[in-house]
């Protein structure tokens, strides 16, 4: 096993977590330099689950390459089809109608429950309260089954269609909608109360891995980790899209920035959630569901697409060339910002907070992997040069 | 809000004297929601060829072939080990031909001739099946 | 006060031998029943901890360079014959003793550390990290777990004025439950029993999410099963021990399934409510708080016996 000698000649272990770890769910390998039980260095190495589906879609029609983009993540698969129709409608400009524009919203705010509590019955899992996670997990299966009636399917739903959506919401389960949200509520409302109570779980959450704010706009992170630590970023909030701008959600933002933090905020965000579900469907407005006349080869030109995730922000670049296979899609996913938060708070925290850590910023390793060629010459910007980039490039749109 | 201990103590007394949610499958069936999505069931008597499910399919799990394209004869073959049951069939036939089922969803196999389904007029099947074996003995001989 | 059953029956089948195994892995399987319960789910059938078992027992042994290959191979069977040993002073099953002599309440908790002292020595004995973390988990807990727990015993020792188990048994069948006069040692002995067997929540030893399975990582096949089952009988003794001592004695079979059964049944609800400690939480929670626990029981013990 690999050890190092640090520059006063004393020699530390280096403990190798992953790629096949029971902490991590999928495989990623982090390398923890520990000094007795706590760990002063920390490195991290992605890439194992590398599927190569940005180079797989310039090879499909824009209808196919939609089911290939909503494989990218089985969590969070809707989000990632969400974001490539809006860039694709953008490039061809077409209008959505409001029907479906509500019930996209609303298939991604069952999506942000489900994730949510997924990534909840993880969480306890990795303190060791499998109690926690086995009931999570189980009231989980209210939302899965009412995405089931909706779509069909409890994972990779394919609602969305260029142009609009593909399943309704009768009657029938719009009943069953708000039944099993409001047995949800109840139940999250429990589990906010066995968060913020619990001794055990208290001792294992609270004052761990605790980031401020100006740090975590330095390292960039987003989603409920940023949130978790006061810093004010959601798109939802930012760039409505969809029907946010017809139906707002409230940012949940925390102060103390560790562990606890976030899970108060996605646990409160869950109940937001719950609040907007039964808003837009109790006021769901009639209309179409789909556009009739989309065209097969999209007009030349390249767009940005950005959505929040149940992670945090993603952020699609796509690209045409006027014919029936994209150019390009670049998909910057919300863990991949996250990772240098983990990096940097590591240090200084025991070996036992690590899986703590690790699971705190809900990481999806699937989603994260992308391989980067460089090519010419390699220009070093600097923070403000890309700044000044950026400005222009939107004053020119 | 005062720090307690055993916080879940409720729960776990409730579920001890109720029946776990466990579902014994495949012992016992398990309640599936409306509008599953399993196999591909097509009808060959609205088809008119135009052939945009088989362009739309992003698994290439369909093929139409062709019998007689005047009298609208169309065969369906169907690869179910190739389909990802997304349904951007149902949506691209403009004739209704395609539907989803709901209700037949265990698909699991052990022989492969399964996941080779051909829908059609039953002649039409029939001819397709035998131009494929007249094909296979010419190879074998 | 010994039974009169043959010695190598004694030793091999009943009470101790297999008779034991079998009782821990019976164990066992209530144990994980009853968590699945209290968990909503179904939990095992009754010949899952037999099957893994003998799954084990049927697989390739590996064993990893680095470490001292005889050490590797004997310390399991060293730590397994030890918990067994230990039976032998005790009443298994509501019968008598096999062995019992004067002052065995000591040698029966020696074996008892001895078991866990094996599995340290087994982690600290490949070059791996995660065995040797989880091998000085193991060790820093057994320093803070077994001696509240052995003072904890030996708070009804005092009474019944010796230190050898069948006459301290006989006493506790024809007293009052120390449970009722004594519910503070009660209460040190029934964690220190969870901590010395490493249940949840005091399994930072064996944290599968943060160290794989502490240090029996690099086991697998013949010397896993073995630790296995000596963790199972350690467990099957411990309760047959605080039974012995806190809830009334055992004086036949069926008291003694009613007993032990009663007591697995609050551990199991312990084991559920909780999430795990750190290992420095456990240690700074127990080395402080039942230490002074057992002492304050002592000084009321003293008390006692100046006053009557």
């Amino acid at each position: 096993m690999a050890e190092v000698i640090d520059e006063n000649n004393q020699s530390h272990f280096i403990v190798p977590i992953g790629p096949q770890h029971p902490a991590l769910k999928e495989p990623g390998h982090f390398e923890f330099t520990i000094d007795g039980e706590f760990i002063i260095g920390a490195s991290a190495r992605l890439g194992y689950v590398h599927r190569g589906i940005e180079k797989g879609v310039e090879n499909m029609s824009w209808t196919q390459a939609l089911y290939m983009i909503e494989r990218i993540c089985g969590i969070c698969s809707h989000i990632h089809s969400l974001a490539y129709c809006q860039g694709v409608e953008k490039l061809a400009e077409i209008e959505i109608a409001p029907r479906a524009r509500a019930i996209r919203t609303i298939l991604a705010e069952f999506e942000r429950i489900h994730s949510h509590m997924l990534w909840w019955g993880v969480a306890a899992h990795e303190c060791g309260f499998d109690t926690l996670f086995m009931y999570t997990w189980r009231d989980r299966e209210i939302v899965m089954d009412l995405l089931e009636s909706v779509s069909g399917n409890r994972i990779n739903y394919s609602v969305n269609v260029i142009g609009g959506v593909k399943y309704d919401f009768t009657p029938e389960i719009i009943k069953k909608t708000l039944e099993g949200i409001s047995k949800l509520e109840e139940r999250t409302k429990h589990y906010l109360d066995i968060i913020t109570t619990d001794r055990t779980l208290l001792g294992r959450t609270k004052g761990v891995g605790t980031m401020t704010a100006a740090e975590a706009q330095r390292l960039g992170a987003v989603g409920p980790t940023a949130r978790a630590s006061n810093v004010v970023r959601d798109v939802r909030v930012d760039a409505p899209y969809a029907a946010y701008t017809d139906y707002p959600v409230n940012i949940i933002t925390e102060t103390a920035g560790d562990i606890e933090a976030r899970f108060i905020v996605r646990i409160k965000e869950l109940l937001e959630s719950y609040r907007l579900i039964r808003e837009i469907v109790n006021n769901l407005p009639g209309g179409e569901l789909k556009t009739k006349r989309v065209p097969r080869k999209m007009p030349a030109g390249n767009v940005i697409s950005r959505v929040e995730a149940p992670r945090g922000e993603l952020f699609y670049y796509i690209e045409s060339n006027g014919s029936e296979k994209p150019e390009r899609i670049k998909v910057r996913t919300p863990t991949l910002p996250n990772w240098a938060a983990v990096i940097n708070m590591a240090p200084g925290h025991r070996l036992a907070d690590v899986p703590m850590l690790l699971v705190g910023i809900d990481p999806c390793f699937s989603c994260n992997d992308r391989s980067i060629c460089f090519t010419g010459s390699q220009d070093v910007w600097t923070w403000d040069k890309l700044r000044e980039y950026g400005i222009d490039y939107y004053n020119e749109q | 809000m005062s720090n307690k201990h055993g916080t879940m103590f409720n729960d776990i007394i409730k579920a001890f004297f109720h029946k776990p949610v466990t579902v014994n499958y495949p012992a016992e069936s398990c309640e599936i929601p409306i509008h599953t999505r399993g196999k591909v069931i097509y009808t060959a008597d609205t088809c008119t060829g135009c052939r945009l499910c088989v362009r739309d399919c992003p698994a290439n799990a369909i093929d139409i072939l062709i019998i007689d394209r005047k009298e609208k004869r169309f065969v369906m073959d169907y690869q179910l080990g190739n389909c990802i049951f997304c349904g951007q069939c149902v949506e691209s036939c403009r004739f209704d031909c395609i539907e989803l089922s709901d209700t037949a969803w265990e698909l699991a196999s052990t022989n492969q001739d399964d996941f080779n389904i051909l829908y059609g007029r039953k002649e039409d099947v029939q001819k397709v099946l035998d131009s494929r074996s007249n094909a296979s003995n010419i190879d074998a001989e | 006060m010994n039974n009169s059953i043959p010695v190598i029956i004694a030793m091999l089948i009943f009470p101790g031998g297999l008779s034991l195994l079998s009782g821990g892995l019976f164990f066992e399987w209530i144990d994980r029943k009853l968590v699945a319960r209290f968990q909503n789910r179904q939990g095992p059938p009754w010949y899952q901890p037999l099957a893994d078992t003998i799954k084990s027992f049927s697989k390739e042994e590996i064993i990893p360079e680095g470490g001292n290959n005889f050490l590797f191979i004997a310390l399991p069977i060293v730590g397994l014959a030890t918990a067994l040993t230990s039976g032998l002073y005790i009443p298994l099953f509501g019968i008598l003793p096999s062995y019992s002599f004067e002052g065995d309440l000591i040698v029966v908790l020696y074996f008892l550390s001895v078991m866990t002292l094996s599995l340290g020595m087994a982690g600290a004995n490949t070059k791996d990290h995660f065995s040797l973390i989880g091998a000085t988990r193991t060790l820093t807990q057994l320093f803070a777990y077994e001696a509240p727990f052995m003072l904890a015993l030996l708070g009804p020792a005092i009474f019944a004025n010796s230190w050898q188990v069948s006459t301290i048994n006989q006493y506790t069948l024809s007293h009052t439950w120390f449970v009722f006069t004594q519910p503070i040692g009660f209460i040190v002995a029934l964690i220190g029993l969870m901590g010395k067997v490493e249940l949840p929540p005091f399994d930072a030893p064996e944290a599968e999410t943060e160290i794989v399975a502490g240090a029996l990582t690099e086991y697998s096949g013949r010397g896993l099963a073995l630790f296995h089952l000596g963790k199972d009988a350690e467990l099957f003794i411990g309760l047959t021990l605080v039974v012995t001592f806190y809830l009334g004695g055992l004086s036949n079979p069926l008291q003694f399934i009613l007993k032990t059964l009663g007591l697995l049944l609050i551990i199991t609800s312990l084991q559920s409510l909780f999430a795990r400690l750190r290992i420095d939480q456990t240690v700074g929670l127990w080395w402080r708080i039942g230490a002074l626990l057992v002492l304050f029981q002592f000084v009321l013990i003293a008390a006692f016996h100046l006053i009557f």
